[in-house]
């Protein structure tokens, strides 16, 4: 998969906005007062469980399902209100949107004829997510899985939109797909596209994404930096641990030795154990996160335990704080 | 995006499949049938009086009738196809606007179901003149009369496309869609007339379509030509307003 290198202009920037929505079936309630932003330039990672409202929300986003209560913009607007759409947001949702008796290029010259994208750029797209000449012209009944997602995501690509919504992108992905995935998406942030990608790969979403949004049971349980979310610790190596465990400590930060010595503190980020001890003049040897790994926080904020009900929702601030 | 853009999409999703063959087809195959029975076939006494003047053979090449059901049917498996295989997505987020997503799709349905009612008549009476010269009789139906069967073709096909199309957007399910076209082409009309006694038979699309055609005169050709497009716009109404508020799941 390739990708050009050009940054988007400012007004080309697109800020995703949820704002308390809610959307019920029946008085079972998929998406419950959900709110949260999805930065310009940034890849966000958009997890839950199975059945906990990730699709509807992307689908109530782009005008395929109607909100009962809330918002969801687009820079500003409506999907359908924005002056070209499918030329803003390039979207894969289903893994088989397609008719599987029409060729892989047949599927994408549709797309691109009713954006008004030429043949030319079907064969661009189709490079740009590595399936070859011979592979579009079969019927796409014929494709794997992983084709399957390439072709997707070359129509999603069609028109080069500065704003990405994919739904399980790399399910079916060899390991050389998830990799270029990865690079495609990342070369597009930084072109200060707007990327939401939703996956069960936990551990692929931790080196892809630079935020995450965390639903459960169509409620928001945590959202931001993945970096700030889990970072659990910091590890400290110093030749005075005595005494900047007591300056950390008068700032409310927990400290403990672990068995190689050095000070694992709780309560304070690195920043300000850096201050900290830099104000008290004590040397550091070593000033470390000690990280959870990403499936450590998804399992904590979503599985359920007889003790603890549903928790409560966890905002940016509350973490950060 | 271009309304152009959109109409040449939704017929390129007409054409790229192997559906219009199949179709094409079932044409040949009721076209053959026609041209053997012109050849080998009798009426009861044994004699050829069903192709003995140029009005029989009219009614024999007129198939606006058979147009309307194939249409119909073609029409409802398209449009259903597109929730089956989930390519109403993409649809929908190229053109949010839903009634002129379906407009586009309906114009590209009605063309393909034109198509076939032409190529179901021409291939009908192409059969039968082959097959004439194997009787005792020519080819005696007039320029104005074939005229007529093709042209009433190709409305019955683009009417019976839409109807189909409509009714299979309401459905959403290819099976129910047929057995919907089905139950409103040829099930549910007789059954009218047989409740509402005294009910005129005339505005049953197979009769309409005959009528339009010219060789039946159970109302005016302009009347049964208005009421075959009725019978497409009902459920085509129907289905822009089914689709304005239901999700797309």
């Amino acid at each position: 998969m390739t990708q050009s290198s050009l940054s988007s202009p400012p007004q080309y920037r697109y800020q995703l906005v949820l704002n308390n929505v809610t959307k019920r079936y029946g008085d079972n309630s998929v998406v419950d007062n959900l709110s949260f932003t999805v930065e310009p330039g940034r890849v966000t990672g958009f997890l839950g469980p199975n059945g906990s409202g990730k699709s509807t929300t992307m689908k109530i986003l782009l005008d395929l399902a109607s909100a009962k209560h809330g918002t969801a913009t687009i820079g500003g607007r409506r999907y359908r209100d924005l002056p070209n759409p499918a030329g803003t947001v390039g979207v894969v949702l289903e893994p088989n949107a397609f008719h599987p008796g029409r060729s892989g290029r047949n599927h994408l010259r549709i797309l691109a004829q009713a954006v008004g994208q030429t043949a030319g750029r079907v064969d661009e797209a189709l490079a740009e997510v590595g399936l070859s000449s011979e592979a579009a012209r079969r019927r796409v009944s014929t494709y794997s899985l992983g084709m399957k997602q390439r072709l997707s995501l070359a129509g999603a690509l069609l028109a080069d939109p500065p704003v990405l919504v994919l739904d399980e992108p790399a399910n079916g992905l060899d390991p050389q797909g998830i990799r270029e995935l990865r690079d495609l998406l990342r070369a597009r942030a930084a072109r200060g596209h707007t990327v939401l990608v939703s996956s069960h790969l936990l551990a692929e979403v931790q080196h892809l994404v630079d935020d995450i949004v965390v639903i459960n049971q169509g409620r928001l349980m945590t959202t931001g930096p993945v970096a700030s979310l889990t970072q659990s610790a910091a590890v400290v190596r110093t030749p005075s641990p005595q005494q900047l465990t007591e300056h950390l400590a008068a700032k409310g930060a927990d400290v403990e030795p672990d068995e190689s010595g050095a000070l694992v503190v709780t309560g304070l980020d690195l920043e300000q154990i850096g201050d900290t001890a830099y104000t008290a003049g004590i040397t550091l040897h070593e000033l470390s996160a000690q990280a959870d790994s990403l499936e450590d926080l998804f399992m904590s904020l979503t599985t359920p335990t007889e003790t603890v009900p549903t928790p409560a929702p966890i905002t940016k601030e509350t973490v950060l704080s | 995006m271009s309304s152009i853009n959109l109409l040449r999409s939704e017929l390129r999703k007409v054409a790229t499949t192997s559906m219009p063959w199949s179709f094409l087809a079932v044409l040949v195959v009721l076209a053959v049938t026609n041209g053997v029975a012109v050849a080998v076939g009798t009426d009861m006494d044994g004699s050829k009086s069903f192709i003995a003047t140029g009005a029989d053979q009219l009614s024999l090449m007129a198939f606006a009738a058979n147009a309307v059901m194939i249409a119909g049917l073609f029409g409802a498996i398209a449009a259903a196809r597109e929730y089956a295989h989930n390519t109403v997505i993409a649809t929908y987020l190229n053109t949010p606007s839903r009634p002129r997503a379906l407009a586009a799709q309906f114009t590209a349905i009605a063309a393909g179901g034109a198509v076939l009612g032409l190529l179901g008549a021409g291939l009908t009476i192409g059969a039968v003149a082959a097959s004439l010269p194997l009787t005792d009789y020519g080819f005696m139906a007039s320029f104005v009369g074939v005229a007529q069967v093709l042209a009433a073709s190709t409305w019955a096909g683009a009417a019976g496309a839409v109807l189909g199309a409509g009714i299979g957007t309401i459905i959403r399910n290819t099976g129910g869609a047929v057995a919907g076209t089905v139950v409103a082409l040829i099930i549910a009309p007789p059954l009218v007339v047989q409740l509402a006694s005294g009910a005129d038979p005339w505005f049953v699309p197979g009769t309409l379509a005959v009528v339009a055609s010219g060789v039946a005169d159970h109302t005016s050709t302009i009347s049964a030509v208005v009421a075959l497009a009725a019978w497409a716009i009902v459920p085509a109404s129907a289905a822009l307003l089914s689709v304005q508020r239901r999700d797309v799941v």
